[in-house]
């Protein structure tokens, strides 16, 4: 740190004490220091048509009175939040929507780290399983949570099919093969598929990061007589450290923005029984866009907030870069 | 990596977003900028909803028939058709208007707010007097703002009870339900055989139709005579209550809170369901399920707390016509006029099992038997409150009211008359 410090000043001062240099004319120096715009500007025009742009048109939107048809009545002042706190759910939402990404993030955590390490020893066809870990990850989303749906359909769903061949559930069409008709048993549901779909992001990160330990250690690990769990937690986990938190991280902005399969599963309902906090932002939208667009900025500052304290947390500086 | 499943499913959203409203704002602007030329050749941009199962039945086709039967009787007028598909259909219309591509007419929905806004041509202005007299006068009130009609019926629909006649005789039940204790005491018998008895959809679809209906059994509705809400009047609770401990005797489907009235339809075609509330729409999706035969099934007046009901939920799909450009009214009424034809009414109504929407076409259908019954109930038929609130309350009800099976119904309905009252 010093050393920078140091040499800055040095360069500040450098110039004057020197005989002065020829300056450049203007227009040169504008365009000297101008010419970096050429190449970031393409991303700075990109974050701010594709990032902040929206974000301000959020907040603005968040501070008018709409119609449910979206005509813009002009400014409503604090009005979209007060309802918004005022909604009888709104905590309940919260609660929940804190259970689904600890529960998601965890419980696919917990798995990638297994099918990581499973998918980095040497096996027969051990190409053609990675490939196959791909297909939940690169079908879309949607389709997922549809076909879960449907395989869940309490008259004819295959998984309610299974179960009544293994004996589990006694009647088609009934109250316990309505899995998505439950709150509790639909948010289960919802939780593994999106645990299902998160995991071959996971997995591929944490491997990456395995295959980047390097062989001695182990090989040194073996000579010193380790056992095996000794050798997993001492040298495979902290190694792992950086790629266990970008996946993480990822997952938890992924988990806590997830919309499609609470959608497509559920529609959130019944009520708001199984919506999420971008759930319900979008069931707002439907009649009330200010208060949604209230929400929209409520989540915002809460991904905001799990990303810094999370920053804090994993000294991210010291472990990534 | 980092690109992963959150670019994945952003980037898939994004395209989707564009793509829609893409489409949407391309087309628009056909209608909205492509108008009248010079030379007196007009072009009219017409938005629809498109009523068909597939490409086979798309109501696309139909448009185009009246589109090209009217250029060759008017050569200077073109009519560029685009139907949407019904569940696209409200999204799709309403980032037309944001962006202000406005079509010059629609048939589908019909938004209050467009007229609150000044949008909307008035009935009157855009049709002749003998086809402003022809529509059915039962839903000039929901076409109204401030006393003016804006919106146009087209086509209609009026509920009915349909019962499955055979799961009826299999459950020793010689005669169709009367009253609501009838509708429990069949279901149950229905419930018995291993179907469901009633199907009662109170998902996020259409629950503000079931609910009005059972409403409507006892006394109550929406609104009073005065245009005054009484969403939660007693008459409506009571209702709930009665629906709540049908489901809790489980002789409804489980948790109606969660299902759709479509799904529903798609059970009771397939013989799994004793009774539902339904509409002339139902009827096609009975004959393609091809279990149930033309005797299995039959339809009667929707019964209430003590007898059955003489009047039904009627729903109407209008007609608006938008201020896009003065040069173009007259063609737009010479439009209006021409597919208002008693031909084009039953054609349509043919097609797609609905009813029609002028005394005329009313008159030209009323000895089809399959149709009697509807037309019967059409014209003393109740209809949505016209207000433009309705549109917030309604996806209120809609999201909220299946709840009501579970939990405290005069909660719930405060709740959504509260929102009601706010906005008038």
């Amino acid at each position: 740190m010093s050393e920078t410090v140091a040499r800055t000043r040095t360069e500040e001062i450098g110039p004057r004490r020197r005989r002065p240099a020829r300056r450049l004319s203007y227009p040169r120096r504008a365009a000297r220091a101008l010419s970096p715009l050429l190449w970031i500007g393409p991303a700075i025009a990109l974050i701010g048509v594709v990032v902040l742009w929206p974000v301000y048109v959020m907040f603005k939107t968040s501070f008018q009175r709409f119609t449910a048809n979206g005509f813009n009545l002009g400014a409503a002042g604090w009005r979209n939040f007060t309802d918004l706190f005022d909604e009888p759910d709104l905590k309940s939402i919260l609660v929940r929507t804190v259970v689904w990404v600890v529960v998601v993030v965890g419980v696919t955590m917990t798995i990638s780290l297994g099918l990581a390490e499973l998918f980095n020893q040497r096996f027969p066809g051990r190409r053609a399983a990675r490939w196959a870990l791909i297909a939940p990850w690169a079908a879309s989303v949607l389709m997922t949570a549809f076909i879960f749906r449907w395989a869940l359909d309490p008259q004819y769903g295959v998984i309610n099919v299974f179960l009544h061949d293994v004996g589990v559930l006694k009647s088609f069409g009934s109250n316990q093969a309505d899995w998505l008709g439950r709150p509790d048993s639909a948010f289960v549901w919802m939780m593994v598929v999106a645990i299902f779909v998160s995991l071959p992001f996971s997995t591929y990160a944490l491997l990456a990061g395995l295959q980047t330990i390097p062989s001695e250690l182990y090989e040194a690990a073996r000579v010193d007589g380790a056992s095996p769990w000794r050798t997993y937690r001492s040298i495979t986990l902290p190694l792992l450290r950086p790629s266990f938190l970008v996946a993480l991280l990822i997952n938890v902005i992924n988990v806590f923005n997830s919309f499609p399969i609470i959608w497509a599963m559920t529609r959130g309902g019944p009520g708001y029984e199984t919506a999420t906090s971008t759930v319900f932002m979008f069931q707002l939208k439907q009649a009330f866009i200010g208060e949604s667009a209230a929400m929209s900025v409520l989540n915002f500052g809460l991904v905001i907030v799990v990303v810094l304290v999370f920053l804090k947390v994993t000294r991210w500086k010291d472990q990534v870069t | 990596m980092k690109r992963s499943i959150a670019a994945g499913v952003a980037v898939g959203a994004a395209v989707l977003l564009a793509v829609s409203a893409c489409s949407s704002s391309k087309k628009g602007t056909g209608g909205g900028s492509a108008s009248s030329g010079g030379g007196g050749a007009v072009t009219l941009s017409f938005v629809g909803a498109d009523y068909g199962t597939g490409p086979a039945n798309s109501t696309q086709k139909y448009w185009e028939g009246i589109a090209s039967d009217f250029k060759a009787a008017n050569p200077n007028i073109t009519v560029n058709v685009q139907t949407i598909n019904w569940n696209d259909f409200d999204n799709k219309v309403k980032t037309m208007v944001q962006n202000k591509q406005y079509p010059d007419v629609m048939e589908g929905d019909y938004f209050p707010d467009y007229a609150q806004s000044g949008l909307l041509y008035s009935a009157k202005d855009v049709t002749s007097p003998n086809t402003f007299s022809n529509l059915l006068s039962v839903f000039a009130k929901l076409n109204t703002y401030n006393g003016t009609q804006y919106g146009m019926p087209f086509t209609t629909s009026a509920r009915t009870l349909f019962y499955n006649k055979k799961l009826f005789q299999q459950a020793g039940i010689s005669s169709p339900p009367q009253t609501w204790d009838d509708v429990k005491a069949d279901a149950a018998k229905v419930k018995a055989l291993g179907k469901v008895g009633f199907g009662m959809p109170l998902g996020s679809e259409e629950a503000q139709a079931e609910a009005l209906l059972w409403f409507l059994g006892n006394g109550g509705g929406y609104q009073d005579d005065n245009g005054d809400w009484t969403i939660n009047s007693s008459q409506n609770a009571e209702a709930l209550q009665f629906m709540a401990g049908m489901v809790k005797d489980g002789v409804t489907e489980p948790n109606p809170g969660t299902k759709n009235r479509t799904d529903l339809w798609k059970q009771f075609a397939q013989g799994q369901i004793g009774m539902i509330n339904g509409s002339p729409a139902l009827i096609p999706i009975i004959q393609e399920g091809g279990k149930l035969q033309a005797s299995d099934w039959a339809s009667v007046p929707i019964p209430g707390k003590s007898g059955p009901l003489d009047k039904t939920l009627g729903v109407c799909d209008n007609v608006s016509v938008f201020k896009t450009d003065t040069k173009k009214q007259d063609a737009v009424k010479k439009f209006l006029d021409f597919f208002y034809q008693d031909k084009y009414q039953v054609q349509f109504d043919k097609e797609y099992d609905l009813l029609p929407a002028t005394n005329s076409a009313i008159k030209s259908l009323s000895s089809d038997t399959t149709f009697a019954p509807f037309l019967k109930a059409l014209p003393n038929s109740v209809q949505y409150p016209n207000a433009p609130i309705w549109s917030t309350v309604k996806t209120q009800i809609q999201q909220q009211l299946g709840l009501a099976m579970t939990q405290d119904p005069q909660k719930i309905l405060d709740n959504i008359q509260q929102t009601a009252k706010k906005g008038s």
